[in-house]
């Protein structure tokens, strides 16, 4: 039997999560010629690109309004009207997000009133200006995202004439991922819009001349467009599921709102979905690489079997990399999340009854948390992403890099853990690290008699 | 006429931009020190991050609590490699992790509470460190208040740092509060055991990658005895202390001027200004150290030793390197301390550009550099970019964020925030120094770059819709 376990103690010790802002700054790199203006103070810009550029390695430009002590007391109104034109006489840029910060957000500034006020002003300026929700009190990382595509989804997409097309909302994932998503779309020949792209605009490659604005994201046009494809499939609840359900009361575009396909039976509901929706069927080569997934657990599940592991990070991914690593017969002990979701736990609670699991489930926790858990009762494996490198390397547990940041190792944000090929990949990875721990034996906990 | 294109749009930014030459009387009238136009991609961080960042981050024994919401702690949580013996510092961050409710009624009470669970969590630190952020601040949350009663709570130094990110322009608002935060609460508040007369504390270094490690041994052997670090590698006793030092030994004088000053004032110390970069600053620096302790004849012996063992591998790169041009784009100190290492290495510096500058440090950087150098104060990434395009230097020394937009541009780089695979400082630094530098330029990555690098697939021109 699960248990839910709640954090009792104010002071949070080892964060496992970033604050909003850069939600809203990572989907906007996602859409063509888009720039984000961080309307706070410049550590609000700075950190956050600085982070991203850690993890993606690529340049990262966001601007700031550039808030100082005047600004905070007579509001930021000036600022931001003065960012907002500099970056459009700079950049020529396709459209512009705006995201709030605690400052902004404390002071009380009416971004949405502040971007009407500038377009009476500039009236030849006519990009679309979007602002979005973001104060750090509110949320994590993971709702500035949120919030990004529920406003874009209200803004921009105009209902016309319907097409062909699946709206796929990834949620907050690696280039790698929205890559793996678009070659499956593809063998099943199935047009999509990924809301939105980032793979090539944040993991770019070397071109000659440098282009003004990196390669790739979706275009306006698309955005527009979204109103009127068959249905949206979000696969993170938490990062697009409300983006989904707006589509679908806005412009009667059904709403499929999944767990992340991570793993065997996650990912076949996702191809599934695809499938209804479209009429498409499953190709060839899809079945394949599902066989050879399937191979890959069936080669290595005896050393997996039995091994305990902790999982911490974002809630839709912390939940799909349970269900994989239950598939592979391993045991998660702790599993843990910054966020305060409501449907977390629960979600979590069902599957651990639909395996008869025994988890703590560790909602609005942090790091340190999960560490003295490990002291107690220590498992053989950890999942998550590079914060969590300190208590591996204290615990003596390998760590299996997923999730955002990963600032320690290179090309992470290059794998993809969604889809078969993903499943792959990280079944190879987890087996391999518990072959490495210890020779040939695999942890302690396989060697008792249960 | 702007100077760079990419300001056509944005002329206040020319007073910021400066090109040594003629009709200037010696004299670097550069503007700088001032909030960066609003829309700008600016590199700058905030004073919160040159607070909790750069001086209170490294004390290794305390508490490192930042008082707001999660993000600030985040985000400033071990991405500055100020290594110490003990990884505490680095290993843990605090955060009393305000939410919406908090920052309605206050988030004082959660403060407290904070400070004592992370002690008792946490009962072999020697002291908290709390950093104010812009929320708590704009609340009106009286940190200083609660400092005081978590000190008799506790019965250890909590010591409260006013360093909310939207006072002053730059991190550099962070430094001043960082020192007078340290100075005020800590230092004098011990007596040592012992005193000696020769004793000096090292300011303004911040054991980036190891700094020290290259040359606390150096003041040593000429018979130095080290009272504390400001504050790369420091526990918080010896902060507590440091007022018994003989000499102030003071490296980045951007960030640390402050409590010399104030150590000069309150205790009378002196101090120097020195340069540990290159060989003959680390030379220099330790002659002038030794020469107020009447230690000159140790200290030259030191040098020669040393000196001679770095030499012959310092002779190989200075081949390698000679001719080379140089843009520099750090912080603060780096840009005029290392136009004369780039020097020694036969290296130019062709221009060089600070973050957070003063006046002061500009004048350092305009004496250092020839005639033609392209001087520049809080660029942004497209006036780098047009840097970097039009000055074609051979190698670009930046830090992180700047790095891939080099890399894209096809221009060798080299990481001076957090070095390569420093450290950079003393004698044997500037071996892996010039080593770093080689490395960067001959890598036969460039001349792939050149000869394979692809167009941008469909043209530039449909890139702006
Ligand atoms: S937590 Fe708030 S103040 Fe700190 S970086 Fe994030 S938005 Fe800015």
């Amino acid at each position: 039997m699960s248990t839910v376990v709640k954090q009792e103690r104010a002071v949070s010790i080892n964060p496992l999560r970033a604050c909003a802002p850069i939600g809203a700054m990572l989907a906007t790199f996602g859409i063509h010629g888009a720039l984000t203006i961080n309307h706070g103070s410049q550590g609000c810009a700075t950190y956050p690109r600085h982070q991203m550029a850690r993890h993606f390695r690529e340049p990262v430009e966001v601007a700031t309004s550039s808030l100082t002590e005047s600004t905070t007391i007579y509001g930021g109104r000036e600022n931001l009207l003065a960012a907002i034109k500099n970056v459009y006489e700079r950049f020529n840029p396709t459209m512009i997000t705006v995201c709030s910060t605690c400052l902004s957000e404390t002071i009380g500034d009416d971004i949405p009133a502040f971007i009407d006020e500038f377009k009476g002003l500039n009236p030849e300026i006519d990009i679309p200006i979007l602002a979005v929700k973001s104060p750090s009190y509110v949320g994590t990382h993971i709702t500035g995202f949120d919030n990004f595509l529920k406003e874009l989804a209200l803004a921009l997409p105009r209902k016309t004439r319907p097409n062909k097309r699946v709206n796929i909302i990834p949620g907050w994932v690696n280039p790698g991922d929205i890559r793996e998503i678009k070659e499956i779309l593809s063998e099943m020949q199935i047009d999509g819009l990924v809301l939105t792209d980032y793979s090539d605009t944040l993991d770019g490659g070397l071109y000659s001349p440098r282009p003004h604005f990196p390669k790739g994201g979706i275009s306006l046009d698309e955005i527009k467009d979204s109103a009127n494809a068959l249905g949206t499939i979000a696969l993170q609840k938490h990062v697009g599921g409300e983006a989904a359900r707006v589509y679908k009361r806005r412009y009667g575009v059904p709403a499929h709102v999944l767990p992340m396909p991570i793993g065997m039976a996650n990912t076949d509901r996702f191809i599934k979905t695809l499938s209804e929706i479209t009429g498409k069927p499953v190709s060839a080569e899809l079945q394949s690489a599902r066989a050879r997934m399937l191979d890959a657990i069936v080669d290595t599940h005896m050393i997996t079997t039995g091994a305990k592991v902790a999982i911490y990070g974002d809630p839709d991914l912390v939940e799909g990399l349970v269900r994989l690593v239950v598939e592979m017969g391993m045991e998660p002990k702790y599993v843990a999340t910054a966020t305060d979701s409501k449907t977390w736990p629960t979600d979590l609670m069902a599957l651990s009854e639909e395996f008869n699991l025994d988890m703590e489930i560790m909602p609005k926790t942090d790091l340190y948390a999960i560490h003295k858990k490990m002291k107690a009762h220590p498992v053989d494996l950890l999942i998550g992403h590079s914060k969590g490198k300190y208590i591996a390397d204290e615990e003596k547990v390998p760590l299996i890099r997923a999730g955002f940041p990963v600032e320690d190792r290179y090309g992470y944000h290059r794998r993809s853990v969604v889809g078969y090929k993903g499943g792959v990949y990280l079944v190879d990875k987890i087996t391999n690290a518990l072959l490495a721990k210890k020779g040939a034996l695999v942890s302690n906990t396989l060697l008792e008699f249960k | 006429m702007a100077v760079l294109k990419c300001d056509a749009t944005i002329p206040e930014r020319d007073k910021h931009i400066l090109i040594k030459g003629e009709g200037q009387d010696g004299k670097c009238s550069i503007a700088c020190n001032s909030a960066t136009t609003p829309g700008d991609m600016t590199e700058r961080g905030c004073t919160y991050a040159g607070c909790r960042g750069v001086v209170g981050g490294p004390v290794q024994d305390a508490i490192q609590l930042t008082h707001g919401p999660i993000g600030c702690a985040f985000f400033s949580w071990g991405y500055r490699p100020h290594i110490a013996d003990s990884d505490f510092h680095m290993k843990y961050t605090f955060v009393s992790d305000m939410d919406e409710s908090n920052v309605v009624f206050g988030g004082e009470k959660k403060l407290l509470q904070s400070i004592i669970e992370a002690n008792e969590a946490f009962p072999e630190a020697k002291g908290v460190f709390i950093y104010n952020t812009c929320t708590t601040a704009l609340i009106g949350d009286d940190g200083k208040d609660v400092a005081k009663i978590a000190t008799e709570k506790i019965g250890k130094p909590v010591v409260f740092f006013p360093c909310e990110g939207f006072r002053g322009v730059s991190q550099s608002a962070g430094h001043h509060v960082g020192n007078e935060t340290i100075f005020k609460n800590l230092v004098g508040t011990a007596e040592p055991e012992e005193d000696s007369a020769y004793s000096i504390n090292i300011l303004g270094d911040y054991n980036i990658k190891g700094d020290l490690r290259t040359f606390e041994p150096l003041f040593e052997a000429i018979g130095l005895n080290i009272v504390a670090r400001f504050t790369g590698n420091v526990k918080v006793d010896e902060l507590k202390v440091m007022h018994r030092a003989k000499l102030n030994v003071i490296h980045c004088a951007r960030s640390a001027t402050y409590v010399a000053d104030m150590m000069e004032t309150k205790y009378g110390t002196p101090s120097i200004n020195v340069t540990l970069w290159g060989i003959e600053n680390m030379s220099k620096a330790l002659r002038d150290t030794a020469a107020f302790f009447g230690l000159e004849h140790e200290a030259e012996k030191v040098i020669k030793r040393e000196v001679a063992k770095v030499m012959p591998k310092i002779e190989y790169y200075r081949k390698r390197l000679a001719g080379k041009k140089v843009f520099i784009y750090q912080g603060g100190p780096r840009a005029w301390h290392w136009p004369e290492l780039l020097a020694e290495l036969g290296m130019e510096t062709i221009g060089a550009a600070t973050t957070f500058g003063h006046a002061d440090d500009y004048q350092k950087i305009y004496e250092k550099v020839n005639d033609g150098a392209f001087i520049i104060d809080n660029p942004n990434v497209p006036e780098l970019e047009e840097i970097l395009l039009t000055l074609k230097p051979d190698l670009f020394i930046s830090g992180n964020k700047e790095k891939y937009v080099a890399y894209k541009l096809g221009v060798p780089f080299v990481n001076g925030h957090t070095y390569e695979t420093g450290p950079y400082a003393g004698f044997s630094g500037m071996v892996n120094f010039a080593r770093d530098m080689d490395k960067a330029l001959s890598a036969p990555v460039w001349k792939l770059v050149k000869d394979m690098a692809q167009p941008v697939p469909g043209g530039l021109e449909e890139e702006v819709a």
